[in-house]
């Protein structure tokens, strides 16, 4: 009962707060690990006897803290182990801490259905219902060979083990990774490619001027194409070299989207995401004999300077600027 | 100086498109005509996109109007040098583009029938090729007889937009040497700006160059739609076109290409003269080279197109030989007589000679004999085949072997058919076995070749769903919602969109937000009627002589690349086309696949046509009302009727078929008769000399042929006669002039005026009404033959039906009935079900005959897995299944879920398992240990089988089915909680008492009834059997909604009855069932008591006497359900001999597909086209 698993619930454009609040858990214990995008495991063994007060109790403090510090609001689930408090953590609400008893793991799993467990997808959830192995009881009940016919040696090893209750996991001291987004609806069914483009340049624009910012760079990108019928398509590609640059930024997703090809479909969003953020003291680059890049990158030192002084529409792509 | 000539030459539009453009022209061809008419033009082109389905409305409209049509079409044209696409990568999701970039040419019919000819070839030709919108290849692009608009849409135009006038000659050199001087360069000003289509500077360049190259120039208004104002709707049907939404921030409609009156078009004709750089009066010489080119275009429909004349295929074709039809006809028909015994009766020779006088007499018999010949190929290819409608009142029509029943002994009549005084088409139907239409078809086209033959179209029209889907994508609606409102909508028609939503009940809460969404409502119901497909008509084929490409373009059919007319059914009439009507008939197929089932598992031939008369066995069956699957008496208005009317032989069928029908009903027939019948009244006849043809319905008029006999009594005028003036009942101007003419006819043959004054009576509430007795005969023959199958052969009855599906319930009740009756229904099993559903012996001594489930009803599984699968049994193991079998690994799982693997060992759940893993095996190249060999059973790997909820739910997934127990024994708790009344035992309720039912909905109607009123007519499964419902006006507020979209209802009402074996539950309210259960399963009984207690549930319904009770009583009945259903409910031409007409006042919004998606069948049956945008 000694990990916690907290959701804070973030509003839209979450990334930049959510290291802020991870030093909030951090005051607690240095063990934090967060889960990208809104969430955290926290391993307060230590601060259970520090502070004095039981892990639910941390919880209540960790809640008013978030609250009153980041006016944000936090669910929290505790188990003995971050897999149970993050099964735990589903059941919970701001304000009611879920808790996994020590010894009840197996009953507190038994009537819960399968994708609750960490780890488990979609895809394996599905195999699982197909076979009647809805429940983690009932997966718990399945022979161990069976379990592992169905989902392969290694995960069925771990499922077996996960749904009997025993959690093998620690919790893992990590830096903010993180990620950012930028979405860019349209009021329409949209279907020119134009108009398309120019969004993917603007959201690479801006998640460019927010990695640079905060002085970091991403190594992959993802696209999210969301249709009229709230059916999406994603795609991610990693880049050549990590980087922030809003150029390279807007060819990667250029190039993810022509590969979807999309002609008729009836686009009602596009969200590109930067993930696997590092700091960008850290990053490579390729130098080349291309002054143009060089310039490129120059002129977006400028241009950045120029927004951080007169606002964000400061400088601008031309072509955003109709 | 000199006066200018104040004459105006007139303006012609010739290039005018109408709705039969398919998703392009917003007007119908009435309408143009019309306002051509209205506007002051004396002639009009319909030049539809690569179709002249509109040309014989469009002609007959112009004749209304008084403007003379001209004929034409708008043709897409290969391109000169194909420009190589570059390959687009294949769209991940939404599609690709609809590709429109071929050029536009307009082609004008010239000269005549030569014009029409070269007109029809060219639009065929168009047709032909493999791409995959119709497109003239540049070898077929000749034609004598036809005259060339290149418009701003052809290459020619295009090249001048493009600021190329050299590229332009050059191409235009290209068209002048195949048309030289039939060819028109088309100048059109919409108003636009820059040098695109419509733009005065292409418009001037257009008149310029025309005189550069000394072509001459006319100008034209591209018109899509008739009036102004209608720019919108032709961005609607623009998107709908390329399946795209309307974005308003590029070009849309300019607005301009409507019908502009020959002022108008003299000031378009002036400015684009003036921008060419010409005088003004050059604009008067444009006119006149307009005007002198349409009146090149002189095409007659009568003469030219055909109308008004017949062809019918050579007669040597139709086995006459050298002789002349008739003689060949004579010939066969006496040979009949011999053959068939009537050669000793006198009566027989007479009638005959009579009936071949009235043949010869319109020139049909090259008909008789065609038909005669189709029959024959049909019977000797094995497919049973009968005659339907009023050509089974024709002794020659038996003798030649085209229809069954004996004219003479059912007293049909030829007049009813055919007459000396009507010149019409004579039309004989026949029904073929549904599952062998398109054999059959083939057959045809091989007997008369495929320059005589040609399929028939129906154009696919906007109604109100489509509309809205296609409205609401153009407008970027999200597709959910669309799909909400749309589904909401009973089937009406699209332009009472609005009405339907101030006026229905189940709409309301669709009605409170109408206002959200804006244009929706005005732009559906611009949409109404138009044509948004052509489909291949389900019966009809057109046969004529070798002119017949000559006279209707074809194009293929999408599925089967039959050659299909242009024309629709009363087109095909209208120009002289010989239509014979082949209807697949599904009980037809049923039933020939039940005698086929008898015969492979008994070894027992059938012969159907020759099963005895008056079984009682049979009768008795159809008298106890469970006559599920029979056809033409299983609809709930027909059982009761049935139960009411106790038919105890063939007549008494017949009569029970013509009074199930909107006129008898109407004419409230059914009662006197069914009084009369069980001796309650007494049989009444306004005059003696009546007796003969009124004796055998007890005096009540029922039949057609009796009109026609008492007419022809009463004046003497001749049955021929007397079929006219029937005719002419139903149209109230005439039938006073045929009172008075009857007065006095009447009385000139000594009839007194009382007796004339009953008799009118008669004849008139009996209208048009009635039915024709030929077709009844015709339609109770395989009632009887499906009746007696039923009653003698269950086991394949049941078989034959959920084979070929022929009624208008769902399968799961024909298995629900077969187990109440007693026939074994055994699960699917790999190892003994075939591909289609199969008769099994289930106990020896016993005798009892069990239904084994077909492998063809399971879920996406396609013909060639059901044959490989029925082909390789026995299995000895699963392992061998999967090898021989080959099913897809979805497929065997669908298999093991619904039990059919069960023989292999092991539970449902570790099938599946093994399964997989061989589906594995053979993917990584069968290499590997396969878990299961050797043994012949399957070992366990310990999964949860599936419960028995689960496997009822597989059945109902997989099967469509609930195949191993009724779905509603599952709630029989609750139901008993409830309290609710079973239908078994709901036979024994008493009239009036309130009770609750429940079940699955397995039909819904709202037929038009006798009041005037709307009334939902439903019917519940329960197991136990059935409960017919009616809901009344006053309880559609409160139970319209839930009944059209819930499928397990529970209801309040009242019991109806009015006989041992006629009952009906009059519903006061009605709830969802499925929600209830639901309720029961979460919150317990007080949570369902807190649903109970809501608002839209009903006021009470206990208390039936308010007022109408007695009318509600009676329209509970069959008076009130005149439903045209019964097991032919589904063939699209039966309705066709039902017509509402005067006198009789339906409901506006009765007798529609109403609202939601019909009873479910245990899956969701949802589709998303391929194509469909994201």
């Amino acid at each position: 009962m000694t990990i916690l698993c907290v959701r804070f619930q973030l509003p839209p454009m979450y990334e930049a707060s959510l290291p802020g609040l991870l030093g909030l858990l951090e005051e607690f214990t240095p063990v934090v690990e967060a889960l990208p995008p809104d969430a955290a495991l926290a391993d307060l063994r230590g601060a259970e006897r520090y502070f004095g007060r039981s892990a639910v109790e941390l919880a209540s403090v960790i809640r008013v803290r978030a609250l009153a510090h980041h006016g944000v609001d936090c669910a929290i689930g505790a188990g003995p182990g971050p897999m149970l408090a993050r099964v735990a953590l589903r059941s919970a609400r701001p304000g009611v801490t879920c808790v996994v008893p020590e010894g009840g793991e197996r009953e507190f799993l038994a009537g819960r259905p399968v994708a609750v467990l960490p780890g488990v997808g979609a895809a394996t959830a599905r195999t699982l219902g197909e076979y009647g192995l809805d429940t983690l009881g009932r997966v718990a009940a399945a022979p161990l060979s069976t379990l592992q016919r169905l989902v392969g040696a290694r995960t069925g090893r771990e499922l077996h083990e996960k749904a009997n209750g025993v959690d093998r996991g620690r919790v893992v001291p990590n830096a903010v990774s993180r990620s950012l987004a930028a979405e860019r609806p349209f009021d329409r069914d949209e279907l020119d490619p134009d108009r398309h483009r120019r969004a993917l340049l603007s959201a690479a624009e801006e998640i460019g001027a927010r990695l640079r910012a905060v002085e970091k760079v991403c190594r992959t990108l993802t696209l999210t194409v969301r249709y009229a019928d709230r059916s999406s398509t994603t795609r991610t590609r990693t880049l050549a070299e990590p980087t922030a640059h809003s150029a390279a930024l807007a060819k990667a997703a250029y190039g993810l989207y022509d590969a979807l090809g999309l002609q008729r479909a009836r686009v009602r969003a596009l969200a590109l995401r930067a993930e696997g953020l590092t700091p960008a003291e850290q990053a490579s680059h390729q130098l080349t004999f291309d002054p143009a890049d060089e310039k490129a990158r120059r002129i977006e030192e400028v241009a950045d300077r120029a927004r951080a002084k007169f606002g964000p529409r400061a400088v601008m792509p031309g072509t955003l600027a109709a | 100086m000199f006066e200018l000539e104040v004459w105006m030459p007139g303006f012609t539009h010739l290039h005018t498109v109408s709705g039969f453009s398919l998703r392009y022209g917003a007007s119908h061809p009435e309408r143009l005509a019309e306002r051509a008419s209205e506007r002051g033009m004396d002639a009009l082109a319909l030049t539809d996109r690569d179709s002249v389905a509109g040309a014989v409305r469009f002609a007959k409209a112009c004749a209304r109007v008084g403007v003379r049509p001209l004929f034409g079409a708008e043709l897409a044209v290969a391109e000169t040098e194909a420009v190589p696409s570059a390959r687009r990568r294949g769209p991940v999701r939404g599609g690709a583009f609809v590709d429109e970039s071929a050029p536009r040419v307009t082609f004008l019919a010239r000269d005549g029938a030569r014009g029409w000819g070269a007109l029809c070839r060219i639009v065929s030709a168009a047709h032909a090729g493999d791409a995959p919108s119709p497109r003239l290849t540049w070898k077929d692009n000749h034609g004598d007889g036809l005259v060339v608009l290149l418009g701003t849409d052809s290459e020619v135009g295009r090249a001048l937009a493009a600021g190329r006038p050299d590229r332009a000659a050059k191409l235009l050199a290209r068209w002048r040497e195949v048309y030289g001087d039939a060819l028109r360069l088309e100048a059109v000003w919409h108003g636009r700006e820059g040098t695109g289509p419509g733009s005065l500077r292409l418009a001037a360049r257009t008149v310029g160059f025309a005189a550069e190259q000394g072509v001459r120039p006319v100008l034209g208004n591209a018109v899509r739609y008739a009036d102004p104002g209608a720019g919108p709707v032709a961005d609607v049907l623009d998107a709908a076109r390329r399946l795209v939404p309307i974005d308003p921030r590029r070009e849309l409609d300019s607005g301009e290409a409507w019908l502009k009156g020959p002022d108008a078009m003299l000031a378009v004709a002036e400015r684009v003269v003036e921008a060419a750089g010409f005088r003004r009066e050059a604009a008067l010489r444009l006119l006149e080279q307009t005007q002198a080119t349409a009146a090149e275009c002189l095409v007659d429909p009568e003469d030219d197109l055909g109308m008004g004349t017949v062809h019918f295929p050579e007669p040597h074709l139709v086995g006459a030989g050298r002789r002349t039809a008739q003689r060949a006809l004579a010939s066969r028909a006496a040979a009949g007589m011999v053959l068939k015994g009537y050669a000793g009766r006198r009566a027989y020779w007479e009638r005959m000679h009579h009936e071949l006088d009235i043949i010869a007499h319109h020139g049909f018999a090259s008909y008789f004999l065609t038909v005669a010949q189709v029959v024959d190929d049909v019977r000797a290819m094995g497919v049973r085949v009968a005659a339907r409608g009023s050509g089974a009142g024709s002794l020659v029509n038996h003798l030649l072997g085209i229809a069954h029943a004996d004219p003479i002994e059912h007293r049909l009549l030829m007049e009813r058919f055919l007459s000396k005084e009507r010149v019409v088409l004579p039309d004989i139907d026949i029904d073929v076995e549904s599952a062998r239409r398109l054999e059959v078809y083939r057959a045809i086209f091989d007997r008369f070749g495929a320059e005589r033959v040609a399929t028939v179209a129906m154009p696919e029209t906007y109604r109100v769903r489509h509309a809205i889907r296609d409205v609401g994508a153009a407008l970027s609606m999200d597709p959910a919602e669309i799909d909400r409102i749309a589904k909401s909508f009973p089937h009406i028609r699209a332009r009472d969109a609005r009405a339907a939503l101030d006026e229905l009940p189940e709409l309301r809460q669709l009605a409170a937000d109408r206002e959200k969404y804006g244009r929706l409502w005005e732009l559906v119901e611009a949409l109404d009627a138009l044509p948004r497909g052509v489909a291949m008509h389900p019966c009809g084929v057109l046969l004529s002589d070798a002119s017949l490409l000559r006279r209707t373009p074809v194009m293929p059919t999408s599925g089967e690349g039959f050659p299909m007319a242009q024309f629709d059914k009363d087109d095909v009439e209208d120009l002289g086309l010989l239509k014979l009507d082949v209807l697949g008939v599904r009980m037809q197929s049923a039933m020939a696949h039940a005698v086929a089932e008898v015969e492979r598992a008994t070894g027992e031939r059938i012969d159907l046509d020759a099963v005895p008369e008056g079984d009682p066995a049979t009768y008795g069956l159809i008298r106890s009302t469970e006559t599920l699957g029979c056809f033409q008496i299983e609809s709930p208005g027909q059982r009761d009727l049935v139960g009411r009317l106790q038919p105890a032989d063939f007549h008494d069928l017949v009569v029970d078929i013509s009074l199930f029908r909107p006129g008898p009903v109407a004419a409230d027939m059914v009662r006197p008769f069914i009084e009369a019948r069980h001796g309650r009244a007494p049989v009444r006849y306004p005059h003696p000399d009546l007796e003969g043809p009124l004796k055998e319905t007890y005096g009540v008029v029922v039949f057609h042929e009796q009109i026609i006999d008492i007419v022809d009594i009463m004046t003497g005028c001749g049955r021929g006669e007397a079929d006219r003036v029937r005719r002419g009942l139903s149209d109230a101007e005439s039938q006073a002039r045929i009172r008075i003419w009857f007065a006095q006819r009447a009385a000139a043959n000594g009839y007194d005026a009382e007796t004339i004054r009953r008799t009118w009576e008669i004849v008139e509430a009996f209208g048009s009404y009635g039915f024709c007795k030929a077709h009844a005969v015709a339609f109770a023959v395989p009632t009887y033959q499906s009746a007696w199958l039923k009653a003698h052969h269950p086991a394949a009855f049941y078989a034959g039906l959920l084979t070929h599906d022929p009624g208008m319930y769902p399968k799961r009740l024909l298995l629900a009935d077969a187990r109440r009756r007693g026939v074994p229904v055994l699960p699917l099993d790999v190892n003994k079900s075939g591909v289609a559903h199969r008769i099994e012996l289930v106990s020896e001594k016993g005798g009892v005959w069990g239904l084994r489930l077909a492998l063809s009803d399971v879920h996406n599984i396609s013909e060639a897995e059901a044959a490989r699968i029925a082909d390789g049994q026995p299995y000895a193991s699963l392992l061998d299944f999967w090898e021989r079998a080959r099913p897809s690994r979805p497929l065997a799982g669908r298999l093991a879920q619904v039990g059919a693997l069960d023989a292999f060992g092991a539970n449902r759940r570790d099938l599946q398992l093994h399964l997989t893993e061989l589906h594995r095996g053979a993917r990584s190249g069968g290499g590997g240990q396969l878990p299961l060999a050797g043994g012949r059973k399957t070992a366990p790997a310990g999964l949860p089988d599936l419960s028995a909820a689960e496997r009822l739910s597989a059945e109902l997934g997989v099967l469509s089915m609930d195949a191993s127990r009724n779905l509603m024994d599952d709630h029989r708790e609750f139901l008993r909680e409830l309290g609710v009344v079973s239908a078994r035992r709901l036979r024994e309720a008493r009239h009036g008492e309130t009770v609750l039912v429940a079940g699955a909905k397995a039909a819904t109607q709202t037929p038009p009834i006798r009041s005037g009123k709307r009334v939902i007519f439903s019917t519940l499964d329960d197991g136990t059997g059935l409960v017919d419902l009616a809901f009344f006006d006053d309880s559609h507020d409160a139970c319209a909604h839930t009944v059209f979209h819930s499928w397990l209802l529970l209801v309040r009402g009242v019991v109806q009855r009015r006989g041992p074996r006629s009952l009906s539950v009059v519903g006061s309210a009605a709830w969802n069932l499925a929600e209830l259960l639901e309720v029961r399963r979460e919150e317990g009984l007080d949570g369902v008591a807190a649903r109970l207690a809501r608002p839209p549930a009903g006021d009470d319904g206990a208390a039936p006497a308010d007022g109408d009770g007695p009318a509600r009583a009676r329209l509970a009945g069959a008076d009130g359900r005149p439903a045209p259903a019964g097991s032919a409910a589904r063939d699209p031409m039966e309705d066709r001999r039902i017509r509402m007409s005067t006198g009789y006042e339906m409901h506006p919004w009765a007798d529609l597909r109403p609202a939601g998606e019909g009873p479910a069948v245990g899956r969701k049956l949802w589709h998303q086209s391929p194509g469909s945008a994201g």
